[in-house]
Order: structure tokens, then C-alpha cells, then sequence
């Protein structure tokens, strides 16, 4: 696994020692083996370092290094990502960026913020939020992961369905370009000079580079919020009543939705007020200014009562509200009391697929001898299936893993997408070809090749033509520090 | 065979244009040695193919609107028209998406999806002429764009056909979706030298309840530009916040006035309402009048006001600054032409930062040194605002005397290098581009 010999191991340390100094480096076995993985311990893979710079200079210096050494690096975040793109997957440098994690300057003016990566999602929120502002796109691992991270996998989150995703947010990136020089792609002004490069950068998943610096778009606080509980009998009634909401002209901020598995499983465990008995809810906020709230929420009512919703409620509270969301958000705490472990899918498919989609995913889970919850933004067809699964028991873990790859096949087939959000990395490489032809993906090694000519920029994730030495299976599921400690959950 | 033949044999013979049918695509100045108008994205395959092989460069041709953007070609090489690919391909309102051929006009194309109560939320000037594919390639924009972005927030899948004649698919169907590198952010704006966009998949919107569109009036610009800083600090949420001088204002039959805002609402009837009667209070401390409302017909003439400002325009240009210093850059700007003894006419999508400036010729035979110089203090006030500028269109000897981009660094450098990966032979509108892509 280690590219490097044992004679040459002292010496590199040395060196990257001299340039992030002697605290700044790892490279015993059991401080390697923290970083072994990320949110998706399906797969493990060790480093020969983890180095922590503190500033661009030093992530340029460390990338030189390891061009003159040809040995790989990656850019490493929060490690809260579900696709394994942060593992060294070829041995090498982890880089991790969590040093780097200040908040630059804040803009009100032209709302604009500019921040180191290392900063976690929330940070940014709460940095601006006295002054009336927020970081619209809002991950459910916001507590924990990096905009360095959102950045490489173009992160989306509950909001997304009307604020867009970490791209519509980025104007400028500072990036350490895979040889070691440093560039600015785009800036602070809204529109690029030539190409959208800080737009093509975003969701290469630490394929093009390491960004240092990030410019993004802050966003003033809505004046009013609404929620709305929508309960349906059927599961088709509630995917007819995401197409219904749309065909009144209205763009929620959000819409979720919850099946009765997860309905179950988070009142046996928190009793938020769901109808046990309901086969889906739906949970749609509003948001914008404060006249004509009620209108809105009117004709969302209607929407959903047409296509067939048993009850229809809307928080008087903000009490209400944050109990209604705690519904949503506290399924992956509930689910780990029906099932020792799950694995959670993300893919898309065009909204008006969902009975079609959801009803697939069903069958196929089922002919795998598995439960599966389904908890995901359905406003943009974005599907999280979490199938629910025991570790221990012999196979299982490898079921799960094929009726994964199956419903990612239906996902294509409906003409929609293998990730929604959590990206490709290591774990989805082998299923682009189920939605891109050869001619798309040579065309995309092309683009790689104009950024990272040598390949040593986080080798062996995207494309599918794995030759790296990544250990997989059997290994469980095991729950994020931050899911463990209540803080998010995965969907 | 020659490559005209090999053409008529891909596309029909009525569809390969020489000698005097080339009038039209003229391109400053240089005569293209053909023209051809393909049917299918197999045909544009087939002709790129065959130009990629006979060594003639393509430049894609949609509306026309765009093609004097740029540094003049060396040669204008073989035009390659996209009209025919007018279809709209798909349109599933429940899904809010739709997937139309490049060569649709987006006139066309929002009376298709305007017809299903559905819109898409990007408002380029010239319509009519402009096409879906030559807009996304030139990332033209409007209005609204203060509120809905710009192509790059609403593009989510493309097809193009590459420099080697390859069809190649980016993105998808669906509105969100991060499998592999996100292409059609590569397409926008590459102004047609990285492939040709034959199809392409937007997000759409439904059409609003309502629309309004009003006019503030101001003595000063500079108390204009505090407005705006106004507007972007309250709690409203205009879909369109342009300023425009006095030449710009008088080109759309504005009442004089040294500047005027204007702000477009669309929401509920309520909203609308409440909106605008809420502006009147935001812009009342800055010293604007009391908002008026603007005929409809006005929203498609916003973008182009400093153009049409002027029968005979020297140069145009645009000039990306941060939002909080458009008024500031209108006002150095029109003074800087003023020292030359020139006349200028700004308009911007104020909340937004994106300024439009053109310049009035003066006679038949102007001198292209004023022009250009003035031109560069343009450039010059874009800088210290934090942004870039490009001349958007001049007559020859203009663009001969300063460059029509600005100078990329070195992420110009990296551009080069996707160049040379995606089109290694400069097929492509070759050296019309930044840093001479
Ligand atoms: C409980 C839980 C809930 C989640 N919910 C969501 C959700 O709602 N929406 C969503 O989109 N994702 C979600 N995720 C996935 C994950 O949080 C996101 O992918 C996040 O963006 C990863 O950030 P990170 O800092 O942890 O990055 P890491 O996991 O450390 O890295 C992710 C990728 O980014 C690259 N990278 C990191 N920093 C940089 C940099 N500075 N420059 C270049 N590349 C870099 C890495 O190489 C890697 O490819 C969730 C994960 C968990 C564990």
C-alpha cells in the first residue's frame, strides 16, 4: 500500500516537517489509521502522512514536494463525506485543510464572505448571522463538515430545492492547482473572465486541485418561514402532491419526504406528532416575505388535499415547527433503534418518476431479504434510500451493496442520476458508465488531464478503472462521530 | 473530394452556402469560405469531422447575435449554422425541466413553455434572433437575472459535439445531480472554441401570478447607486434592480432624468403590492421619486438600453464589478469618455454588478485612438471595482488598438490547457477567445 520505502519514510518527514512544521505531520500506524476512512467505512485505505498546513503557501510547498517525490496526495476536509473521495486510495499524503479554517472577510455590501476551506458549513451561518445574513446551502452534516469539502462534491442539502446547491453560491476559488501553483478561478464579481473555471472546479471531488481560499455568496434571512405537514394513505399520493405543489406555481423551499418505516421508527423513539398509521408525509416549507405567507400555505394545503393528503397541518409555532423538523431530521438516530445499521443511497430521478421509482426500490430491497426507509428531498427528486441491514450477519453487508448498484440502474433508467449529492469517489466510479457513454467519460479524463496531468491529485476516484490498493469489506457500518453524537444525520 | 462535396454529401446540397449566400455570415470583415446548415447532431458530427480533417477552423454559428464578440478571427473558416436543430425536444412541467435543440430562438422556446404556464428564468436581449445554444455559449443574460441567476443556475445537462466530431453528454435531466465533472458549467461562456452545444436540458419556473415593473427617478446617480445598496439591504425581493443614465434612460422613452432604477417584482398579487409600495420607502432616504410604474413592454428593452442609446455606436463594452460600486464605475466612466470629448450612454443589472457601456461615434471617419483610450480608463475604473471588462463589440481598427479581453493571469494559463486537451488542432473559433484561445 505504501508507495514509499522505509529508508525514504524519515527523510519525507523531515522534510514536510521543515515546511508545516514538526506538529503539523502524522505518520504513526494508529494516527494513520483515523484517517483511514471517511463517513463511508465501506472502504479503507491508508496514507503514509497526514499533513496539516496552515496556509496556501504551505499546501502549495507540500504539493511540490510531492510532484518532485511522485507520490499521490489528497485534499481531506471533515471526512464526513459518503463516497470515500477523501481516502488516499493510492497511498501518499493526506492533506488535511482543517487548519485552515477562518473566516477571511465578510462583505456585506455586495454579500459576499471569503473563507479558509477548513471551515465548517454552520461556522459560516452563525459568523454572519447576527448581522441578519446566512450560507444558504445547508448539508444535513452541517455541524461538521468543511466548505472545502461542499466545494469538491458540490454539496446540496433540504434548501437546495429553492436556493440552489454549493455551486449557485461559489464565486471565486484560490486553489493549489495539482503541480503546486497557485491561482485564482473566478473572483468576486458575479460573472467569470473566460471560462467558469471556479464552476468547473466545484464538484471535482479534490480531482483538480486543493482550494485555499473560497469566495461565496451570502444570503439575507428570509423575513417569514411556514411549515406544513402533509399525511397520505397511499405513497402515491404524496409524489402526485410534489408535482401538484409545482403545477400551482409555487416553489417551496423545501419539501421532504418521510415513509412509514421512518414515520415508525421515529415515533417509537421521539413521538414528534407523525400519524403512525400514515404511509407518507410530506414536510414543505415556505419561506420569503412575510404577506401573502398565508396565501401560499393555502394553496399549498389545497395542493395536497387534491392529491389525496388525509390531513393537512401547518406549525402555529415555531415550537411546532422546529418539532415537525426534528421529525425529518432525527430519523437516522431512530432507525438505529429498528436496526443495528444501514447504509444510505443517494441518487435522482426526474420528480414525476417518483411512484414509478419508490415503488422499485421496494421490491428490489425486498427480493434482498432487506428493509429499506426512504427519508429524502423529493422536491428535486433527490432519493435516499437507507436500507437497513445487520453487519454481523454473514452476506448481508454484500446484499445491501447489490441492491445499492440496482436502484442506482433504476435511477438510470428513468433518466435521472447515480448522485445527488454525496458524489462519486470511490464508490460509485464503477457506475458512470450506467449514465455516461465512453465518449463522455474520455472527454472528462480529458478535462482531469488539462487540471491534473500527472494523476497524482487524488488518484483513483471519479473514473471507473480502479487499480488502487483500497481495502473493502466486511467491515460494518459505522456511525460518524458527529451522527454518534447527535449532531446530523445522512440525509 | 473536396471539402465542399464531402459537405453536400453529409447535409444536402441546398444546405451548403457559397459565394453570395455568405453575405450574412460575414464575420468583421472576413468572408467565410462556407456556410452549412445541418439537420441532425449526426450532420454536425459529420461536418466537424470533415473540417477537423481538412484543417479549416468552425466557428458555430446560432442567432448571430454574439458573433462580433471577440477578437477578430484570422480566418473565418467554415460556418456552421444551428438553426435547423430548432426542436424542443421535451417538456414534462411536473418535472419543471425541459430539453430543446441549440438552435431554437428563446423566443420560440419561452412561447412553448410559456403556453404550459412554465418559463425559463433567463431573459437575454434579442430574443427573436437569439438562440438557446448561442446564449448559453455567450452566457448572455438579463434583467432578471438579479434574482434567478444567470445560465450557469439553470443549465443542468448539455450535449455538444467535440473538435474531433465525438457527441458528448455533461450533466443530465434532473436538477440536481453531481455525477462526474459538471460540463455545462464548462460550456458557458466558452463562446463555441471548446465544442459546439447541440441540445441542452434547463430548470424552469412556474410563471408568476404577477409581474410589475417600476421606475424611480433620481437627480444624482450617485444617490441612485445608494439606493441600490438600499434595496439589497431590506427585506425585499426585486427580480430585476437596473440603473440606467440619462442616454440609456432617454433610449427606452424614459422622462429625463440623470438616473433612473428600474426594480421588477413577480410574485402573488399581495406580494407585488406590498413590494412596491414598500420600495417607495427604501429609495425615498436616498432621494428617488415615487416609484412609477413601466409599461411590460419594457422588460426585454432593459438590457440593451446603452446600446440603443446611440444610432451610430464607436465601441461597447462590459464591465463586471462588485454590486456596491456600480453607480460609482457609471459615473467615473461617463466622465472619463466626457474628458475625451466623447458621449457614453450606461446601463447595469445594478444588484448584480454586470455594467453595459457604449460609446456614440462621432462621424463617418473616427479616429480609433480616443476610442480605445477611453475604452482603457474603462477598463481601468472595472479594475479598481474589483472586476474585468471586455469590449463587446468595436469596429476593426478599434479592437486592433487594445485588447478585448483582459488578461487572464494565471488561470489564463489553465484555460490554454483545457484548449489544448479538448480541441489540440484549434478547430473551434480558433483565437477569438481569452488569452487567445
Ligand atoms: C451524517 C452525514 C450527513 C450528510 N448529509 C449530507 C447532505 O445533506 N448533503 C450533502 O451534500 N452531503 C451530505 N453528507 C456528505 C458530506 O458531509 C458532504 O459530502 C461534505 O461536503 C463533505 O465535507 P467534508 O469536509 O467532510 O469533506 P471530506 O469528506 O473530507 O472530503 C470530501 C471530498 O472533498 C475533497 N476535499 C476536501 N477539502 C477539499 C479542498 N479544500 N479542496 C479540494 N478538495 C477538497 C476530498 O478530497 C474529497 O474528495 C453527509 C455526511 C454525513 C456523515
Amino acid at each position: 500500500m505504501a508507495t514509499l520505502t522505509a529508508g525514504r519514510k524519515p527523510v519525507l518527514r523531515r522534510e514536510l516537517e521543515a515546511l508545516v512544521g514538526a506538529d503539523g505531520v502524522l505518520s504513526e500506524p494508529d494516527e494513520l489509521l483515523v484517517y483511514e476512512s471517511d463517513g463511508l467505512t465501506l472502504f479503507r485505505a491508508l496514507a503514509d502522512f497526514i499533513v496539516f498546513p496552515t496556509s496556501v503557501e504551505q499546501v502549495s510547498a507540500v504539493v511540490r514536494l510531492a510532484n518532485r517525490e511522485a507520490i499521490p496526495f489528497v485534499a481531506r476536509g471533515a471526512g464526513t463525506g459518503l463516497a470515500g473521495g477523501c481516502l488516499p486510495a493510492e497511498g501518499g499524503l493526506v492533506i488535511s485543510l482543517m487548519r485552515m479554517n477562518r473566516v477571511l472577510e465578510v462583505d456585506y455590501d455586495n454579500q459576499i464572505a471569503v473563507v479558509e476551506p477548513g471551515l465548517v458549513n454552520l461556522h459560516l451561518s452563525q459568523a454572519v448571522g447576527p448581522r441578519g445574513f446566512y450560507y444558504a446551502p445547508d448539508p444535513s452534516s452541517q455541524q461538521a463538515c468543511t466548505i472545502g469539502g461542499n466545494i469538491a462534491t458540490n454539496s446540496g442539502g433540504p434548501h437546495t430545492l429553492k436556493y440552489g446547491v454549493t455551486v449557485n453560491h461559489v464565486l471565486g476559488l484560490e486553489v493549489v492547482l495539482p503541480d503546486g501553483e497557485i491561482v485564482w478561478l473566478g473572483g468576486r464579481t458575479r460573472d467569470a473572465l473566460g471560462y467558469d473555471l471556479a464552476g468547473v472546479f466545484v464538484g471535482s471531488e479534490g480531482t483538480f486541485g486543493i482550494a485555499t481560499k473560497i469566495v461565496v455568496r451570502i444570503l439575507r434571512k428570509p423575513q417569514a418561514v411556514k411549515t406544513v405537514l402533509a399525511v397520505f394513505d397511499r405513497i402515491e399520493q404524496a409524489s402526485a402532491a410534489v408535482s401538484a405543489i409545482i403545477a400551482r406555481g409555487l416553489v417551496p423551499a423545501a419539501v421532504e419526504m418521510i415513509d412509514q418505516l421512518t414515520i415508525q421508527a421515529v415515533e417509537d423513539a421521539f413521538g414528534c406528532g407523525y400519524p403512525r398509521d400514515a404511509a407518507a408525509a410530506l414536510l414543505i416549507e415556505l419561506d420569503g416575505l412575510a404577506v401573502a405567507m398565508e396565501t401560499q400555505a393555502e394553496r399549498i394545503v389545497a395542493a395536497c388535499r387534491d392529491a389525496g393528503a388525509r390531513e393537512v397541518r401547518t406549525a402555529a409555532s415555531e415550537a411546532e415547527r422546529q418539532l415537525l423538523w426534528k421529525g425529518r431530521k432525527s430519523a437516522f438516530g431512530a432507525y438505529g433503534r429498528v436496526s443495528p445499521a444501514y447504509m444510505v443511497m443517494d441518487g435522482v430521478i426526474p420528480r414525476t418518476k417518483l411512484p414509478y421509482v419508490l415503488g422499485r426500490v421496494n421490491e428490489i430491497v425486498a427480493a434482498h431479504g432487506l428493509r429499506v426507509g426512504n427519508v429524502f428531498h423529493a422536491g428535486d427528486g433527490n432519493l435516499h434510500p437507507n436500507i437497513l441491514y445487520d453487519p454481523r450477519k454473514p452476506g448481508e453487508e454484500a446484499r445491501v451493496v447489490d441492491a445499492g448498484a440496482q436502484i442506482m440502474k433504476v435511477c438510470a433508467e428513468v433518466g435521472g442520476s447515480i448522485s445527488g449529492e454525496h458524489g462519486i469517489g470511490l464508490e460509485k466510479a464503477d457506475f458512470m458508465p450506467f449514465i455516461f457513454t465512453a465518449a463522455d467519460l474520455a472527454f472528462m479524463q480529458r478535462l482531469k488531464d488539462a487540471f491534473n496531468p500527472r494523476g497524482l491529485c487524488n488518484p483513483g476516484k471519479v473514473f471507473p478503472t480502479r487499480k488502487s490498493c483500497v481495502e473493502t469489506g466486511p467491515v460494518a457500518y459505522r456511525p460518524h462521530a458527529i451522527e454518534t453524537q447527535g449532531l446530523a444525520q445522512r440525509f | 473530394m473536396p471539402l465542399l462535396d464531402k459537405l453536400r454529401a453529409i447535409v444536402g446540397p441546398a444546405h451548403v452556402l457559397a459565394g453570395t449566400e455568405l453575405s450574412p455570415y460575414v464575420i468583421e470583415g472576413r468572408t467565410p469560405e462556407a456556410a452549412v446548415r445541418p439537420g441532425s447532431v449526426d450532420e454536425v458530427a459529420a461536418v466537424i469531422a470533415q473540417a477537423a480533417e481538412a484543417g479549416v477552423p468552425v466557428v458555430p454559428w446560432g442567432g448571430g447575435s454574439a458573433v462580433g464578440v471577440g477578437v477578430p478571427p484570422a480566418r473565418a473558416g467554415l460556418v456552421l449554422l444551428l438553426t435547423r436543430l430548432s426542436a424542443l425536444v421535451e417538456h414534462e412541467p411536473g418535472d419543471l425541466t425541459a430539453t430543446a435543440q441549440a438552435g431554437v430562438t428563446v423566443a420560440a422556446l419561452q412561447a412553448a413553455l410559456r403556453a404550459r404556464g412554465q418559463w425559463l428564468s433567463l431573459d437575454p436581449p434579442d430574443a427573436a434572433r437569439a438562440t438557446l445554444g448561442g446564449v448559453l455559449a455567450a452566457n448572455a443574460s438579463g434583467p432578471r437575472r438579479h434574482l434567478y441567476g444567470t445560465a450557469r443556475d439553470l443549465l443542468i445537462g448539455v450535449t455538444v459535439v467535440t473538435a474531433d466530431g465525438a457527441v458528448v453528454h455533461g450533466g443530465g435531466k434532473v436538477v440536481k445531480n453531481v455525477a462526474g465533472y459538471d460540463l455545462p458549467k464548462l460550456f458557458i461562456g466558452s463562446y463555441g472554441t471548446l465544442g459546439v452545444i447541440v441540445e441542452a436540458t434547463v430548470k424552469l419556473r412556474p410563471v408568476p401570478d404577477e409581474e410589475r415593473l417600476v421606475a424611480v427617478r433620481f437627480e444624482r446617480l450617485e444617490d441612485a447607486g445608494a439606493a441600490v445598496r438600499a434595496l439589497l439591504a431590506s427585506d425585499l425581493i426585486p427580480n430585476a434592480v437596473d440603473l440606467m443614465d440619462a442616454p440609456a434612460g432617454a433610449a427606452l422613452g424614459l422622462p429625463p432624468a440623470p438616473a433612473t432604477l428600474a426594480v421588477g417584482f413577480d410574485g402573488l398579487g399581495e406580494q407585488v403590492d406590498w413590494q412596491v409600495a414598500a420600495l417607495a420607502s427604501v429609495v425615498a432616504p436616498c432621494g428617488g421619486a415615487k416609484p412609477a410604474p413601466l409599461p411590460p413592454a419594457l422588460w426585454e428593452r432593459l438590457a440593451a438600453a446603452a446600446r440603443d442609446a446611440f444610432d451610430a455606436p464607436a465601441a461597447m463594452m462590459t464591465l463586471s464589478v462588485l454590486p456596491g460600486v456600480v453607480a460609482d464605475t457609471m459615473e467615473q466612466g461617463a466622465e472619463a469618455a466626457r474628458q475625451r470629448g466623447l458621449a457614453s450612454a450606461w446601463c447595469a443589472h445594478a444588484g448584480v454588478g454586470h455594467v453595459t457601456a457604449t460609446l456614440r461615434a462621432e462621424g463617418e471617419r473616427q479616429d480609433a485612438a480616443p476610442i480605445a483610450a477611453v475604452l482603457e480608463d474603462w477598463r481601468a475604473a472595472a479594475h479598481a471595482g474589483g472586476g474585468h471588462a471586455s469590449v463587446t463589440w468595436a469596429p476593426l481598427p478599434v479592437k486592433s488598438a487594445l485588447p478585448v479581453w483582459d488578461d487572464a493571469g494565471a488561470a489564463g494559463r489553465l484555460m490554454q490547457r483545457i484548449k489544448a486537451q479538448l480541441d489540440p488542432n484549434n478547430v473551434l473559433n480558433p483565437g477569438r477567445f481569452v488569452g487567445g484561445i
